[in-house]
């Protein structure tokens, strides 16, 4: 009895981690699908890899596809018959074709008239044929990051391909990749259990990898290495300081969890903890582990865990080895910290013209320059004075660490290098902040810099590199953008939101331009052009990661002015105003207004010459709405503000039932348009109502309960 | 205790056994044993080749006036190439670290992903650094492209760190304390050249003169391009390619100089490759056998 398990394994040389779990599952997705095209959808379906083992088990197959019929039209019906209703040569002829008997032919009406037509019946392939197509094709097809050619020319893939089990309820289903033939022989660890062996099927394969440690289920391999490092931080009188990214890769990099624990001299220690941490992690895939309860809680211990690709170290020697380059390379980070330390942050500063922020944007030593500028601009537009002298000295020093011997080393130190030598230097708790913090939000769990300093130097550094690089046209398009300008204008964004900063910043993306001369190519109006659509997307993203709909979004942003801050207070009141009743009104009479006067010119209201009473009413209760409406918003209360405009819904209502704008006459339509424009921007202080979506069914049933 | 000079035969001799052609160091200062034309040119066009050499490698802004116990201004590699890369060809690899001694049942040997690439050379490659016990031992590549050619068949190229390697097998604190030959460590052969050669990269070197070196060398090799000499051509992009390094090191090499010095480098490796594809081609490509250049020919007939 056929269980319909199949098990696919590609053996090939060393893949590198970050690819293996988006080709693996680009894998499991494609057959998947092709399979279900057909009929074929398997009950479950597993999915597997180490660096050398793609893997995927699909059980509960079909047997075969279900048979299917297939209509085939042959020629029109007064093309088959004789005029004395004998069956013509085409008739014949179509019936030879599809193997029926002419009387086993039916008839169908079509645009064209009456054809004949054969109705066929194909027999499902088995599972294993079509497997057979499917799996090469897909595996061939796997869109990976960076592929490769082998030997003559063979390929594209990841890495060569050295082996393919292939097997469907033990039974190999044949097929060629890349001159490798598909069987049913695998091999085990390449050091440890090397020779090839034969495989049954899916039970089997998993008893005889277990038998050699191997395990290819990488959720596995990572609670198993978790654990162990856990459990060794504890033994160690200490605990792991976890990181989820780099037990990913190391869970990809083995086939055997096996975890290496190693030490090194106490004396390193004298280190930066940053310093340790990123050396241990960046050279040498390695955790760290700290002090737990107890004295000096969180200091750094002089330990780390990585993994090794076998379950244990007999000999030592890969300990031994890997605490000799540990110790090679922390021997390293100190001697560039005492020549960092030695040489001085101002000597640094001096080598910055040699240091290229872009090509055609010159060097650090101008971002410097210009930075300095800028943090002061930012200080003014906000009137930070107190902080000005502060942020412009940590404008000034942020991008002096790229000089330093130890950032040129560990790149993913920069910012926080500077900080602290600044700090060692003895600069105010301000400026070390600022420039430790620079490159904060580096996520979107992130947070901005601490400081108000840091802020603004945070700030004038990504304005600096927008308005440049915008300057020279080079605008991120789709998934290419090499300068990382999409987090930098969302930095920007989170940092004005979050720090609650009222800035102009077209004034300073202004400034930042000016401050270029003539490196750029293009003005500062044609960059804002191109930016503020950037940044506003970034703007709609961060709002919409922090729950509000994208209407919501659209409506605050078409009303311009005010800054970030403004524009997520107006945001919030919108989202908490909109549900009710009496609100929805005045969306759908915002939405009428504006498409009323949609296309009409400016004109102005003459209250004097209105004639119904419903106008009469509406202008009335708009007179007396204006300065209210006017007066929360300059207060900032925009709840109040919205609530204010939802009193008008019953007036606007009477007014639309009652009035007819669209008139002959010419002067009392044009009156009227003048009376909703008026209307229409006060509706609209805080936000574009006629972008906000209303479900009418919703806003009938309220408004009736209301 | 394994000495520098018993590495460099060990390898030799396994690689020798493989076939490789033992080719000795080229005579020029160059960074990588890659740039030897016996790599460089080799892996162009259709014909196999298998060679292996020491390569004295030179990285002016490496030396530390031979202060720093992990790190040399002028380093030495042992290059492997096998062209077309054989299907077994990490198997061989595994293969030569048990013939220098390890043994891999005691040890943890991973291939991590690290991809090659030489601007100046216009090349680049897929492949990892070789991780034994933690420390990068080996640099394994498969070239994909040199001198901005696509290449076929691909070559892989294997390159050993000799004095890292060494000093891990035998775990010790300094490059300078390896054994060269028993007796003679590789500080009394080698320190007082890193202590001058550093002073004189970053010290010393005259940058008028090295500018005036690099303009006359690429002068030269536009000379003999044009003369059909594609290998003094190649040899005097090199000494272009060693000037930019000492100035590089010499910190003379403004941002905006830098980009332009290294586009002409590469415009004379790509010229050089080309050329050296075109002067093989004239040849009839000698290193192939009879059977794979009538296909060669019937596809650059059809190409035509």
């Amino acid at each position: 009895m056929p269980r319909g398990e199949y098990l696919l394994e590609v053996l090939s040389e060393e893949i590198p981690a970050r690819m293996l779990e988006p080709g693996v599952r680009e894998l499991a997705t494609r057959v998947f699908e092709e399979l279900m095209a057909r009929g074929l959808g398997p009950r479950e379906v597993e999915t597997g890899f180490t660096p050398r083992r793609l893997v995927l088990i699909l059980s509960g197959l079909p047997e075969a596809e279900p048979d299917r019929e297939e209509q085939v039209m042959g020629p029109p019906v007064r093309a088959a018959y004789t005029p004395d209703g004998k069956p013509t040569a085409a008739l014949l002829g179509f019936a030879k074709r599809t193997g029926l008997e002419p009387e086993q032919l039916s008839r169908v009406e079509t645009e064209k008239g009456e054809y004949l037509s054969a109705t066929r019946k194909i027999e499902g392939r088995p599972v294993a044929e079509v497997l057979a197509g499917i799996v090469p094709r897909v595996l061939a097809g796997i869109a990976w990051a960076k592929m490769m050619r082998w030997g003559n020319g063979e390929g594209p893939w990841v890495r060569p391909v050295h082996g393919v089990v292939s097997l469907l309820d033990g039974q190999v289903v044949p097929f060629d990749l890349y001159g490798i033939a598909a069987g049913d022989r695998t091999v085990g660890h390449p050091t440890l259990s090397p020779a090839s062996f034969a495989v049954a099927g899916v039970e089997d394969y998993k008893r005889q990898l277990a038998e050699r440690a191997i395990e290819v289920r990488p959720a596995e391999r990572r609670s198993a290495l978790y654990a162990a490092m856990t459990a060794r931080a504890e033994a160690l009188g200490g605990r792991l300081v976890e990181d989820a990214q780099l037990l990913d890769k190391l869970t990809a990099i083995c086939e055997i969890p096996g975890v290496m624990e190693g030490g090194f001299g106490e004396a390193f220690l004298e280190l930066p903890a940053e310093v340790l941490t990123t050396s241990l992690r960046d050279h040498q895939s390695a955790l760290t582990v700290v002090a737990g309860n107890g004295d000096g809680e969180g200091r750094l211990l002089p330990h780390f865990l990585t993994v090794m690709d076998r379950p244990d170290d007999p000999s030592g020697r890969a300990r031994s080895g890997n605490e000799w380059v540990v110790a090679a390379r922390l021997a390293d980070a100190r001697f560039f910290y005492g020549e960092d330390r030695k040489a001085g942050l101002a000597h640094r500063a001096a080598q910055l013209d040699r240091l290229a922020f872009q090509e055609r944007l010159g060097s650090y030593a101008a971002k410097a320059e210009r930075l300095a500028e800028l943090a002061g601009v930012i200080c003014d537009q906000l009137g930070w004075q107190d902080e000005k002298a502060d942020a412009v000295a940590a404008a000034r020093l942020l991008k002096v660490d790229l000089a330093t011997e130890m950032v040129k080393e560990f790149t993913s130190l920069q910012g926080i290098m500077g900080g602290i030598y600044a700090r060692e230097e003895g600069h105010p708790e301000a400026v070390w902040q600022a420039v430790y913090d620079q490159y904060m939000p580096a996520s979107s769990e992130d947070r901005i810099p601490r400081g108000r300093a840091g802020m603004v130097a945070g700030l004038a550094d990504r304005i600096d590199t927008l308005a440049g690089i915008f300057g020279l046209g080079l605008i991120p398009t789709g998934s290419k953008d090499p300068f990382g300008l999409r987090r930098a204008a969302q930095a920007v964004v989170r940092i004005a939101l979050e720090g609650g900063l009222p800035l102009d910043l077209d004034g300073v993306v202004v400034a930042a331009a000016g401050l270029y001369g003539d490196r750029l190519k293009r003005g500062a109006e044609q960059i804002l052009e191109d930016l503020r659509p950037f940044l506003d997307d970034r703007v709609r993203y961060v709002l919409g990661l922090g729950g509000y709909a994208y209407d919501e979004i659209e409506a605050a942003l078409a009303v311009g002015g005010g800054g970030l801050p403004d524009l997520k207070a107006r945001v919030d009141a919108l989202h908490k105003v909109r549900g009710e009743a009496a609100f929805l009104s005045v969306v759908l009479a915002a939405k009428r207004i504006a498409n009323i006067v949609k296309d009409a010119p400016e004109r102005t209201l003459d209250e004097s010459a209105l004639v119904e009473p419903a106008e009469k009413e509406l202008a009335a209760a708009y007179r007396g709405l204006r300065s209210e409406v006017e007066e929360a918003a300059a207060a900032g209360d925009y709840e109040r503000c919205l609530r204010r405009i939802a009193d008008l819904a019953p007036v606007l209502d009477r007014f639309f039932v009652d009035v007819m704008v669209m008139v002959d006459d010419e002067n009392l339509r044009n009156n009227r348009v003048a009376l909703l424009q008026a209307i229409g921007r006060t509706v609209s202080r805080t936000a574009r109502l006629s972008e906000v979506v209303v479900d009418r069914a919703e806003a009938r049933a309220k408004a009736g309960a209301a | 205790m394994q000495t520098f000079q018993e590495l460099i035969l060990k390898l030799s001799e396994f690689w020798a056994r493989q076939g490789c052609a033992l080719q000795q160091p080229l005579d020029l200062e160059v960074g990588a044993g890659t740039m030897h034309p016996d790599t460089f040119l080799r892996v162009l066009g259709p014909e196999p080749w298998r060679v292996a050499y020491v390569q004295p490698s030179r990285r002016p802004a490496d030396g530390r006036y031979g202060d720093n116990p992990f790190r040399l201004g002028k380093h030495h590699q042992f290059q492997v190439v096998l062209k077309p890369s054989p299907l077994d060809v990490k198997d061989l690899y595994v293969k030569s670290l048990e013939a220098i001694g390890l043994d891999l049942t005691q040890h943890d040997l991973r291939f991590e992903e690290d991809n090659w690439e030489a601007p100046t050379l216009g090349a680049w490659g897929v492949g990892w650094q070789v991780m034994l016990d933690g420390m990068e031992i080996t640099q394994f590549t498969y070239f994909q492209q040199a001198g901005g050619l696509e290449l076929k068949p691909i070559s892989a190229e294997i390159t050993y760190g000799l004095e890292r390697l060494t000093m891990f097998l035998s775990l010790s604190q300094s490059i300078y304390e390896i054994q060269w030959v028993e007796g003679l460590d590789y500080g009394q052969v080698r320190k007082q050249e890193e202590y001058e050669l550093s002073k004189y990269y970053f010290e010393v070197a005259d940058v008028a003169f090295l500018q005036s070196q690099f303009e006359g060398f690429e002068r030269e090799a536009g000379r003999c391009l044009e003369a059909g000499l594609v290998l003094p051509a190649y040899e005097c992009a090199l000494k272009c390619s060693h000037m930019f390094n000492v100035m590089d090191a010499r910190g003379a090499v403004s941002v905006t100089e830098r980009v332009g010095l290294m586009k002409r480098v590469r415009d004379l490796a790509v010229g050089c490759a080309r050329a050296y594809v075109e002067s093989r081609e004239q040849q009839g490509f000698p290193l192939l056998g009879p059977a794979a250049k009538t296909q060669e020919t019937e596809v650059a007939d059809a190409a035509r």
